[in-house]
């Protein structure tokens, strides 16, 4: 945190409040993201870790009332127009989801669609974007790039897929990367696959990253720093290394033991090896 | 490919073959003597008699199937001697109540029915898809409620009432148009687009109801997509992710009803036609209904069910250009 | 002398093809072979298109297998139909991974428990209510809620809903399909808890697909690892986890994050 924290934030999230007529799902989330740096959010289900990201892209829905700020290089992010949040989505902030498969306009070859992307900030010819998505493609190590770009998504398996979502994160080279579960809806060797690719396309990029997820074991592979969130609120907030090894936080702690690990050796009855009864 | 479009002509074959069949069973035998409906009120016991004898019906069942079967693809004569008629394959039925190739008499009337069918088409896939569009886009606002409660009643109005109300309307009370006389297009254009002006709307408003309340369940489910909110996270206008992700998957199943609803068109729009006194196919089946003339009831139907075989198998092939999933894994 | 016991269940070379063309089959399963005993959980990991669930779905006889044997109870059930197989069915029950879309939304929790009561056509004196409401209480949810539909509530309270309706005709084998996965950790473990719990106390076997590997660690007392339709390696649970010979068992054992933060693996420089 030392070295880092005289420098402005990529990121800067304060008193972050989102309430829908229903309710308040965000509860005062503050946190900040320097270059290079990773910050993980970890949540259950209904804990407002996704509902932060989508504040982030002005993503919400029109009846979500935002308070509070969310600051780009120190530039103001909520309330801003559609219009002007446009310019910066997709080409400063870009963003991974969860399911890549449905992510992806299953009418379009994948090329169009990180083209698209290109295009829709830098401009150009559509020719001189499809060799960007081309090159895009190949930095995440897609094979045959040139050759796959004229695919649609239905023709590659589920990681591959996922790496046209980051290729098409990464094309206008963005400052900031969203992912929100990035890795959930995949088999496990490939999301250590993608977990590998985004470790090292960060490293090459130095662009600060958001990766949500509710996997602690995954966090705690990807993240510098950790906000644990619950109901809404932010019950704990650290380095990764704090987080854990010394959680300070009940349900932290609660999170922790539940995760199953491959090294828990756990007490379970007795199988009956005999024929009939006891 | 080749092999798939081999496929479905071989199945659409057989199903014409049963539609023939089916046909034949429900009119040549089901329904009243259609010698006796030839004969007419002077008829006597023995001019029936020839007349069954000139039409075959005197023979077998099968084999009137079967002559009926041949005579599309060779011809046929009807009677023998100086009174013989002759009809050209493909032979569908001859009207002896006109005296007139049931087919010809189709393929006469085709350009009428053809001329509705494809205005209204025009009409109905414009305003449907663009009601249904913005009834999506604007979901649960004044517009959305107002239109789709106009489309329900548009599909709920019988087709000669909304025909009657709006000849009533535009032509004796609004006097916007002469009551409609249809010339050909080459004379009067003006007089030709007024003619054919109502029986379009008043198909249209029957299919565009359709079309939108379809349009609108589409495009609200595209909307909900995940491909959708990938779109905006790119940065794409408002306009491009509506325009270029929503609508080609919203649209393209539209295409599929709509290849079908115009060849059923095809087949005649018997009201419609009736109500504003045009001479296409469907009036020529109204007509022969109205005297049991079986042969050209029989051929409209035919065709009307051809029509929409062939359809049905355009309509695949469309489909496959457009949805890259069925493309691919076909090939 | 464990040699002579009869499994509860055994499957001995399964095979499940799918037709996919006029001439092109699929075999989504190929050979697999293993048994279960008394009291005894056999984890069935994979990853996605390894099989694990047409293997899961045939053994709950839910889809037929091409060939192989199945036998509960020392007796074969691949061609029981009818009686015989309603009588089978007391004995094995399947609770699936999503709570929700497994439950009729239609129906109470009362009728949606006692289902599997009616499909086997038992007697109870004093009507089903009262064992749907033991079954309730059993697995940790609050009896007088009988009457709620399944969307009322939370996905790890439909989860044990669909572990309650299993458990009502006392089955012998219960057949967990991905039944943790949709959940979040801290429910997950709560389940698993439970489904040990009733283990211990019921005898019951489980049969538990999945594809979290340290999930299947919390549960099985033995392993068997898929991939493309075969078994790569089975075995004790300690030995396939410990001590793994299968390059893919290897391969995947690897793959599965542990909680260890980077600053700590030394990965950044």
């Amino acid at each position: 945190m030392s070295a880092q924290s005289t420098e402005t934030p990529v990121l800067s999230v304060r008193d972050l409040r989102i309430e829908f007529p229903l309710g308040v799902v965000v509860d005062g989330s503050s946190f900040d993201i320097a270059r290079g740096q990773t910050m993980g959010l970890v949540g259950e289900s209904g804990s407002g870790k996704s509902m932060t990201s989508l504040a982030i892209m002005g993503l919400l829905p029109k009846e979500a009332m935002t308070t509070g700020s969310v600051r780009f290089h120190g530039d103001e992010l909520l309330h801003r127009s559609d219009a002007s949040m446009r310019r910066t989505r997709g080409d400063q902030i870009a963003m991974i989801f969860q399911d890549p498969l449905s992510s992806l306009n299953p009418y379009y070859t994948v090329g169009f669609q990180i083209a698209e992307a290109y295009r829709a900030h830098k401009g150009g010819t559509k020719a001189a974007a499809m060799t960007k998505a081309a090159e895009a493609m190949d930095r995440v190590r897609i094979p045959d790039a040139v050759g796959r770009v004229r695919h649609y998504p239905h023709q590659f398996s589920g990681g591959m897929r996922q790496r046209v979502m980051i290729a098409m994160a990464l094309v206008c080279e963005p400052d900031l990367i969203i992912a929100d579960e990035p890795t959930t809806a995949l088999d496990v060797t490939v999301q250590a696959q993608i977990l590998d690719l985004l470790t090292e396309v960060q490293e090459m990029t130095q662009a600060a990253m958001l990766f949500i997820t509710h996997d602690l074991a995954v966090v705690s592979h990807i993240s510098d720093h950790v906000t644990v969130m619950r109901y809404g609120r932010t019950v704990e907030q650290g380095t990764a290394e704090q987080i854990f090894s010394n959680p300070r936080n009940d349900y932290t702690r609660a999170l922790l033991a539940a995760t199953p690990r491959l090294d828990d050796a756990v007490d379970l009855p007795e199988p009956i090896l005999t024929n009939g009864g006891e | 490919m080749a092999l798939y479009l081999v496929k479905r002509l071989f199945a659409a074959l057989i199903i014409m073959l049963l539609v023939v069949f089916f046909t034949f069973v429900i009119f040549f035998q089901l329904s009243p003597d259609p010698a006796a409906s030839i004969c007419g009120q002077t008829c006597t016991p023995e001019r029936i008699e020839a007349i069954r004898y000139q039409l075959g019906l005197n023979e077998p069942f099968f084999t009137q199937f079967f002559t009926f079967l041949a005579a599309i693809f060779v011809g046929r004569d009807y009677g023998s001697g100086a009174s013989a008629v002759h009809c050209n394959a493909p032979c569908i039925g001859y009207s002896f109540q006109t005296n007139q190739d049931v087919l010809q008499g189709i393929i006469d009337r085709l350009p009428v029915s053809v001329t509705i069918a494809v205005g209204a088409a025009v009409l109905w896939l414009l305003s449907g898809v663009a009601a249904g569009v913005i009834s999506a886009v604007k979901e649960g606002t004044w517009w959305d409620k107002g239109a789709m409660m106009f489309a329900l009643a548009g599909i709920s109005l019988p087709n000669y009432f909304v025909a009657l109300v709006l000849q009533y309307l535009l032509v004796v009370q609004l006097q916007w148009l002469p009551f409609p006389t249809v010339v050909p297009f080459t004379d009067s254009p003006v007089q030709w687009f007024q003619a054919y002006l109502m029986p379009w709307m008043v198909l249209a408003l029957m299919y565009a109801s359709m079309y939108a309340r379809l349009t609108r369940t589409n495009v609200i489910d595209t909307l909900g997509e995940n491909f959708m909110r990938t779109a905006r996270a790119k940065g794409l206008g408002r306009g491009a992710v509506l325009i270029r992700h929503g609508l080609r998957p919203s649209l393209t199943p539209i295409v599929t009803l709509l290849g079908v609803d115009f060849a059923t068109l095809l087949g005649g729009a018997l009201i419609t036609e009736t109500v504003f006194g045009l001479n296409g196919v469907g009036r020529y089946a109204y007509d022969a209904i109205a005297v049991n003339d079986q042969p050209v009831i029989m051929g409209v139907t035919l065709v009307a069910a051809f029509a929409v075989i062939i359809a049905n198998i355009v309509v695949d092939l469309l489909y496959r250009l457009l949805d890259p999933r069925v493309r691919v894994s076909s090939s | 002398m464990s040699d002579t016991v009869t499994p509860l269940l055994a499957a001995t070379g399964l095979i499940k093809e799918f037709r996919t063309g006029r001439k092109e089959v699929f075999t989504a399963v190929e050979g697999v072979s293993f048994d279960v005993h008394r009291r005894q959980t056999l984890g069935i990991v994979g990853e996605s298109g390894s099989g694990k669930s047409t293997t899961a779905r045939m053994i709950a006889r839910l889809i037929d297998p091409t060939s192989g044997s199945i036998e509960f109870q020392g007796e074969e059930i691949t061609q029981r139909s009818g009686a015989a197989l309603r009588d089978f069915r007391s004995g094995v029950q399947v609770v699936f991974q999503d709570p929700y879309s497994s439950l009729n939304p239609r129906h109470t929790v009362e009728e949606v428990v006692s289902a599997p009561l009616r499909y086997q056509k038992r007697k109870a004196a004093g009507g089903y209510r009262r064992m749907v409401k033991a079954a309730m209480e059993r697995v940790g949810l609050n009896p007088d809620h009988s009457g709620r539909y399944p969307r009322q509530f939370s996905g790890g309270q439909a989860q044990r809903i669909g572990i309650a309706r299993a458990l009502i005709v006392e089955p012998k084998l219960v057949i967990c399909d991905e039944a943790v996965s949709a959940l979040d950790v801290s429910v997950q473990a709560q389940v698993l808890e439970l489904l040990v719990d009733l283990q211990r106390e019921r005898d019951i076997s489980y049969v538990f697909i999945a594809h979290d590997l340290a999930v299947v660690r919390q549960i099985a007392h033995k392993v068997a690892v898929m991939q493309k339709g075969r078994i790569v390696e089975q075995g004790p649970r300690d030995e396939i986890f410990d001590d793994p010979q299968h390059e893919y068992t290897k391969t995947l054992l690897s793959a599965v994050p542990s909680i260890e933060p980077r600053w700590d693996a030394g990965r950044r420089t």
